[in-house]
């Protein structure tokens, strides 16, 4: 790697020293509505000196002295759709020019660009298939993640928060599930990949982002386009005088639809039901008047502040620009102790050294800390228990506090034993004591940005280099504190402390060439190579046993235990990438484009590292043939197709090793002695999986472009995926290698709709979006499934196999109630003790019994159809947009109704349940009889749990009017709004939320991929109603 | 025209220095180890010897073989509260399906012994270290092994035997025969431990086997065999020069101040205040709720039942050992049973603390051992391998062995009431009357001496469908034919093509 940089140092010198003696003629290039134009091409007539303006608008042509021959040259600025226009200026080494040239356009086009991989196209060259959003259709929404605004605007996108607690994750899903590894998609922040992008930037930071869903458009980042990438622009300074902008907004957030619990009448009553029908001591009617009436879902709600201001200050000359901002978001959970803060900076510079060299530096810094609760899943493996899921649980009767003001935990009433009033009332926690004892936070310092050279070798020929940096430090920090009816909970308490460094640099060297021969054979060239490498480092500490709870005392090294553990430790990847890609384009009428990309992986063992991969695309723009040429309505009809290949290497670090691990221990004669075991098992064969998409699309406008639509239909194979294959338990508990053994398609159709008028008083603005999605596993480690999401000790509820979707429900199959012993003796033997009241299954394979060879896949927690739809208008000085959002044809598994519906201890149930139980022939076929032994039965996973998670939402609403202000009023534009988040949903799904997406348990369950164990809900944090008022000033 | 050299220049280094870069690929494992770099010194065999034992402890609450020597027999009822662990029910009432949670993790957490043994076998041969040690070493592995084995064979039969390190190919493995999984596996496995493990274990090593650990383990394997005459001849062995010798006091094997005593052949190790957690959780699995306990495992009317009294209801003392019953002090002597605790009215006590010794919020943290063989067994198999080759009147001294010690409680345990003298009548010496009645002395014996020692379904499954049928008449579903054994867990069956 040294012998790199000193060659390329060496080299950059040579060019620096090679161009000194020329004319240089600069400028920027806009439209009459004064955006840039990126593209355009530039030359002197009748020479083949020349170039094309970059993606500000900004050109810089060189004409070295003696190649032109003459008095005078003319310099011609012409792009496709514009009226060409020309510069005759002196032939004079000595003279440079500055021109800003604006161009009118030949008809009323307005040509769009997007940004594709290293570099900008027109969306007429596009032929893969890509979606791009531009940053002004998400204004204003209080989102604290830019990924959220993803979310329902771009067809095949599938956003999903894993909660709705603050600052809590996102899942996004481009085109479907390829892999049972990871799906999340690359990232591409102004040429940076990563891989995550919490907290780099505020939303105000970013002019657009593009989604690249085939691997046509995907291929050339390779390595991690698997998934599909998205490549984020931030906004940049322009050239003119310093402008300031400052974005105000500030709400309140409270929750939404509540699941509807009994109150204590309704509890003792069904409880008592229960008790008689079970032989046990009811409630007795002398306590009743001890008891409380809580509402303890509503008890964990609060109305929760957020606010953010972004400050911004940009500007530059003809050869500088900058732009630097900051900004501080604050948002407070809806649930009591969680909330999210962030302050960031960025700085953005660039400028032209030399009229061939460009240099500049993006650099983001934020700062963010994270108050967490746990508020889903079941604290298995450590997270702690869940707010949410014993508010779901505690009994009305229990109060809040105690008459001492304590928080109430064991329910205590006087005359009754303890475990009376367990029994009676439950022994779960008190989810409001719980919450607020929650001391957990997660702390992150992060630094990303790049710098760039961009050298102008000759015409038409660019390097560029762009070094880039993502440093992110954090430190995670519980105190478990001890409380609770004789210190029950959390004894001893104790405490953990994380402190990670993880750093990643990328480097990045690109050659580019454009040609045009003949006006008509417009060519590109673009070769590049990319290094990647990634450090992770950091500490782990334990202590236990604090003298002394209070806050300022919850420090390491406080704690009594004698035993505190400290760990340590160290990992690190890296990635190495040729790439070259070549576009042809016919007189704008055809479109080829090849990719081919070698990337080497330090995943695999030496010899499978390298994987290669191809793409190829093609496109017909065919309005601007003869045949279509007078059709006036057709403003634009292209066809497009591609296939590609796009590579998948995320999978455990040191895949190739068996790894032993520590704290396998064990006591001899009363001393713990350490032990070792193998806590991985490795495999040296295994190398890349390969993602094969093949995208057929046809974009049409109509009208002027009042109307649009883009189609796409795409076949995507994932093949060689990279699974942890299941062994035989037999063979031993540690964890299986990744091995490429398997194959997955995803399908589906892609529709944008896009209606505008903007010509009347009334501007408005209409799209649509909606995306069908086929998955299936199609083969699977020689037909060994996978089961995965544990729903209860060694039960699990999806399993992913050959014909079904990935993480498809396998359970039994609810075929009502049995109404009575004659419904239950003709029905297959479903063990004993059944009795009327008890939940009938279906006898899948007809043996007449009821086993798990009667468990059948019976849906699946990814939609068959997503669709988002955004509604913007305009009159005068108002403004209003609607942005509705929605999936259709998915199911999840409420969990939490096992224990809520499904009797378990002294845990309070939901008044749905309440209301239609089966109480005596024919009063139900859905919700069987009270009884906590018929549990064994009527608790089994079955369809019983499973619950339709289709939603419609009204994600955003919003009103706005911007004043007039006049040339010297020293304000340029003054905008106030109002809005609203999540107004209202239409949904059959019972539980909190159906934007969940998976739990908390996840995290720390072992080999359980989030796609695989995807819609479980535990009772989840449900995302806020956020009503907000903002204001944008620009000066 | 000089740069377009320098470009030419330029690619050129791109290019060509790249292939060169194959080195920027390579990261180091740190911080830990790989198997490769392991098993190199006796550090590391000591390491991963522990790292074996680590799979016998009950700190892991998925270790739930009670619910198979207990819950399923006629013994012990599942408890808690109706509902709460509903796959433990099924087990308790043969409605057995092969997702059954409670399969899949004793299976897993048994084998997970078995291969952490066959690796370090395997890598034995490489490590320099004293010759000594390394052959005991390989002795306890190859009892941990056996002792896996053993369980996994009584639970669920015919099963896969790995006896090396299987590649994931050769995890691929079909069933051995349940008599080959004995002849193949555990008991050479036994055999050759016995060879090299010492006499005997000072108490600083309690918990690791000594030779006669592996010959007792030898009897009980053979027993299981129903292979009599070796079984009498290991049980001998241990008998004649083990030196192990019954307590006084019943009790004292179940007490945390007596334990690892002199009767004690082979025991599971807790200790409280680790981290990982190595106490005893089963302290808290069957604590009656009452004392923040979760009541599983509680004993039947039946298992009651089984216990002898006089004439003057003085019952066997064991019972009271054993069983918290109405109107007997519970272990804080202020506090007195309370049926309520429980579904069945009674509870089990053998691994239960009082709470002075384990507070109520730290009731997981139990300092317990599980006694996996004590000489009491030994000497009921000899018992028993004597009888049934019709040495009865050998047998009848054996058993009345165990007899003398318990009523002899009444002589030692200050505790009992009439401490001082034996009651009369109380556990009278059973006579030779004849192979058969001796034979249902020493299965009646076996259950109140072992109750809640989670044996008892196997020792009824070993007696026979008839005996099996009668002891189990009120579990419907129960056939003995298919429920023998337990159904290899789901998880096995979607991984292991072989089966």
């Amino acid at each position: 790697m040294r012998n790199l940089i000193t060659w390329l140092s060496l080299a950059f010198f040579f060019l620096i020293h090679f161009t000194a003696l020329s004319q240089t003629i600069s400028g920027t290039i806009i439209d009459k509505n004064n955006s840039t134009i990126p593209g355009v091409s530039i030359y002197v007539e009748g020479t083949t000196i020349g170039t094309t303006s970059d993606i500000d608008g900004y050109y810089s042509l060189i004409i070295i002295s003696g190649d032109v021959i003459g008095d005078s040259l003319t310099i011609v600025y012409s792009f496709v759709g514009f009226k060409p226009q020309q510069n005759r200026i002196a032939n004079d080494p000595a003279a440079n020019y500055t021109f800003d040239i604006t161009l009118l356009e030949e008809i009323e086009m307005l040509e769009e660009f997007v940004v594709v991989g290293y570099g900008v196209q027109k969306k007429s060259d596009v032929t893969g298939a890509i979606s791009s959003i531009k940053m002004n259709e998400i204004n204003n929404l209080p989102i604290t993640r830019i990924d959220q605004a993803l979310q329902g605007k771009a067809s095949g996108v599938q956003v999903s928060q894993t909660s709705g607690a603050p600052g809590e994750g996102i899942k996004v899903r481009i085109r479907g599930i390829g892999t049972i590894n990871n799906n999340d998609p690359l990232y591409i922040v102004d040429g940076i990949p990563t891989k995550d992008i919490a907290g780099i930037l505020s939303p105000e930071d970013i002019e657009s982002m593009t989604v690249l869903k085939d691997a046509a458009s995907a291929a050339i980042y390779g390595a991690r386009a698997g998934n599909g990438v998205i490549i984020i622009k931030t906004k940049k300074g322009k050239q003119g005088k310093t402008s300031l902008s400052y974005n105000f907004y500030s709400g309140f957030q409270t929750h939404g639809a509540l699941t509807p619990m009994t109150n204590t009448n309704e509890y003792i009553e069904i409880f008592n039901e229960a008790a008689a029908a079970d032989g046990r001591d009811p409630i007795p009617d002398e306590i009743v008047p001890q008891l409380s009436d809580t509402d303890w879902m509503k008890e964990i709600f609060q109305t929760a502040i957020m606010q953010s201001h972004q400050l911004s200050l940009s500007g530059g000359d003809d050869k500088t620009t900058y732009l630097i901002s900051g900004g501080y978001q604050q948002q407070d959970g809806i649930i009591h102790n969680s909330s999210y803060d962030r302050v960031n900076l960025r700085t953005s510079i660039a400028t032209y050294l030399t009229d061939w060299l460009n240099l500049g530096v993006n650099i983001t810094s934020s700062w963010s800390n994270r108050d967490i609760i746990g508020a889903s899943g079941d604290g298995y493996g450590g997270n702690g228990g869940s707010v949410v899921r014993y508010a779901f649980f505690r009994t009305p009767p229990v109060p809040v506090y105690e008459p001492n003001g304590e928080f109430s935990d064991l329910p205590q009433f006087d005359g009754y034993s303890r475990a009376q009033l367990n029994t009676w009332f439950g022994d779960g926690y008190n989810p409001v004591g719980l919450a607020k004892k929650y001391d957990w936070s997660d702390k992150i310092f992060r630094t990303f940005g790049n710098l760039f050279a961009d050298v102008q070798l000759m015409e038409g020929l660019n390097f560029r280099t762009d070094f880039g940096i993502d440093l992110s430090t954090g430190t995670e920090k519980r105190f478990n504190e001890n409380w609770g009816t004789d210190g029950r909970i959390n004894n001893p308490n104790s405490m953990y402390v994380n402190t990670e460094l993880d750093f990643t640099y990328t480097w990045t060297n690109t050659l580019n060439y454009k040609k045009t021969f003949n006006e008509k054979h417009i060519t590109s060239f673009l070769l590049g190579t990319e290094v990647i490498k990634n450090r992770n480092h950091g500490h782990i500490g334990n202590d236990r046993d604090f003298p002394d709870q209070s806050p300022n005392y919850r420090y390491l090294g406080n704690g009594l235990a004698l035993n505190k553990s400290v760990s340590e430790f160290e990992d690190g990847w890296a990635l190495l990438s040729v790439f070259s890609r070549v576009n042809y384009n016919y007189n704008n009428r055809f479109l080829v484009e090849a990719v081919i990309r070698t990337d080497g992986s330090s995943r695999f063992a030496l010899g499978k590292r390298w994987g290669a991969f191809y793409s190829g695309s093609a496109g017909w723009n065919m309005h601007h043939e003869k045949f279509l040429k007078d059709v006036n309505w057709l403003s634009q009809m292209k066809l497009r197709a591609s296939i590609g290949q796009t590579g998948n290497q995320e999978i455990r670090l040191y895949n190739y090793l068996s790894i032993i691990e520590d704290e396998y221990n064990y006591p001899i004669g009363g001393a713990m002695n350490i032990g070792y075991a193998v806590a991985s098992f490795g495999n040296v064969n295994t190398t890349w999986e390969t993602t094969t998409t093949y995208d057929l699309g046809l974009d049409l406008a109509f009208f002027d472009d009042r109307l649009s639509l883009i189609t796409d239909y795409y076949w995507r194979y994932t093949t060689d995926m990279l699974i942890p294959v299941p062994l035989p338990p037999s063979g031993g508990s540690a964890d299986p290698p990744f091995i490429n053994a398997g194959e997955v398609l995803n399908r589906g159709l892609e529709v944008e709709l896009f209606w505008q008028d903007t010509k009347k008083k009334l501007k408005y603005q209409i799209g649509g979006n909606i995306a069908t999605l086929y998955n299936e596993v199609l083969s699977l480690s020689n037909g060994r499934p996978i089961s995965a999401g544990r729903i209860d000790n060694g039960v699990y509820a999806t399993l992913t196999e050959e014909g079904y979707s990935i993480g498809s429900f396998y359970l039994y199959e609810m075929e009502g109630i049995f109404q009575n012993e004659l419904d239950i003796f003709t029905h297959a033997y479903q063990g004993p003790n059944i009795q009327p009241g008890d939940v009938k299954f279906k006898d899948q394979n007809g043996d007449n019994k009821i086993n798990e060879k009667d468990k059948t896949h019976v849906g699946s927690p990814i939609p068959d159809l997503m669709y988002g739809l955004t509604m913007n208008f305009n009159r005068g000085a108002w403004d209003l947009s609607i942005f509705f959002q929605g999936v259709m044809g998915n199911e999840y598994y409420m969990q939490v109704n096992h224990d809520i519906e499904g009797f378990y201890r002294g845990f309070n149930v939901t008044k749905r349940y309440y209301d239609n139980r089966w109480t005596g022939e024919g009063t139900s076929d859905e919700y069987p009889r009270a009884s906590w032994k018929a549990t064994t039965n009527n608790k089994k996973p079955s369809t019983r749990f499973l619950e339709p998670a289709s939603y419609f939402r009204l994600k955003n609403i919003s009103l706005g009017y911007s004043f007039a202000f006049g040339e010297n009023a020293g304000i340029k534009a003054l905008r106030v709004y109002v809005s609203a988040q999540n107004l209202f949903t239409i949904t059959n799904y019972p539980g909190l939320d159906p934007e969940m997406y998976d739990s908390d348990n996840l995290k720390t369950e072992k080999r359980s991929n989030p796609d695989l164990a995807a819609g479980i809900d535990w009772g989840t944090y449900p995302m806020p109603r956020i009503y907000t008022f903002g204001i944008n000033i620009d000066l | 025209m000089k740069r377009k050299y320098n470009i030419l220049f330029l690619l050129i280094i791109l290019i060509a220095l790249f292939p060169g870069c194959e080195k920027f690929l390579d990261e180091e494992l740190k911080g830990e180890r790989s198997d490769v770099q392991f098993f190199q010194t006796a550090t590391d065999a000591e390491l991963a010897l522990t790292g074996i034992y680590n799979c016998l402890t009950f700190a892991d609450a998925d270790n739930r073989i009670w619910v198979f020597g207990d819950v399923a027999s006629d013994d012990a009822a599942k408890g808690g509260n109706p509902g709460d662990q509903a796959d433990i029910d099924r087990i308790d009432n043969f409605n057995i399906a092969a997702d059954n949670g409670n399969l899949e993790t004793v299976w897993a957490i048994y084998y997970e012994g078995v291969s952490r043994a066959n690796k370090l076998l395997d890598n034995m041969d490489g490590i320099e270290m004293d010759g000594e040690r390394k052959s005991q070493i390989i002795g306890e592995a190859k009892f941990l092994r056996a002792y896996y084995y053993f369980w996994l064979t009584n639970i669920f039969g015919d099963i896969p035997v790995h006896l090396t390190t299987p590649t994931p190919e050769e995890m691929q493995k079909a069933k051995s025969l349940r008599v080959d999984v004995f002849n193949n596996a555990i008991i050479p496995d036994l055999q050759d431990a016995a060879t090299r493990l010492p006499a005997s274990q000072s108490l600083s090593q309690a918990g690791r086997p000594s030779s006669f650990s592996a010959t007792a383990f030898l009897a009980k394997s053979y027993l299981l065999m129903e292979d009599w005459a070796n079984a009498e001849n290991a049980a001998n062995q241990v008998i004649q020069q083990g030196g192990y010798m019954l307590v006084n006091i019943y009790n004292m094997n179940f007490q945390l101040a007596t334990k690892d005593n002199l009767e004690s052949i082979f025991t599971v190790q807790h200790l409280a205040g680790q981290d990982p957690w190595l106490g005893n959780r089963l302290n808290q699995w069957f604590a009656s709720r009452a004392e923040n306990g979760y009541g599983f495992n509680v004993p039947t009317q039946s298992f009651v039942d089984e216990f002898e009294k006089t004439a003057e209801e003085v019952y066997d003392p064991r019972l009271d050992y054993t069983v918290g019953r109405s109107g007997q002090p519970w272990f804080n002597d202020t506090v007195m049973f309370d049926p309520s605790w429980s579904p069945t009215g009674y509870m089990q006590k053998k691994y239960l603390q009082p709470l002075d010794e384990v507070p109520r919020t730290l009731k997981a943290d139990g300092e317990l051992n599980f006694i996996f063989l004590r000489y009491a067994d030994v000497l009921l198999i000899m018992a028993e391998a004597q009888n049934e080759q019709g040495k009865t009147g050998d047998a009848v001294g054996y058993l009345n062995m165990i007899r003398k010690r318990a009523r002899e409680c009444y002589l030692y345990d200050e505790n009992l009431p009439g401490y001082g003298t034996i009651p009369e009548g109380l556990l009278p010496d059973v006579e030779d009357q004849g192979q058969s009645y001796v034979r249902n002395a020493i299965r009646h014996e076996r259950r109140v001496e072992l109750g809640f020692e989670f044996q008892r379904f196997f020792d009824v499954i070993r007696y026979g469908e008839n005996y099996a049928n009668n002891a189990f008449n009120d579990k419907e579903n129960f056939d003995y034919n298919t429920n023998k054994f337990f159904p290899i867990p789901q998880k096995e069956i979607d991984t292991n093509f072989e089966l």
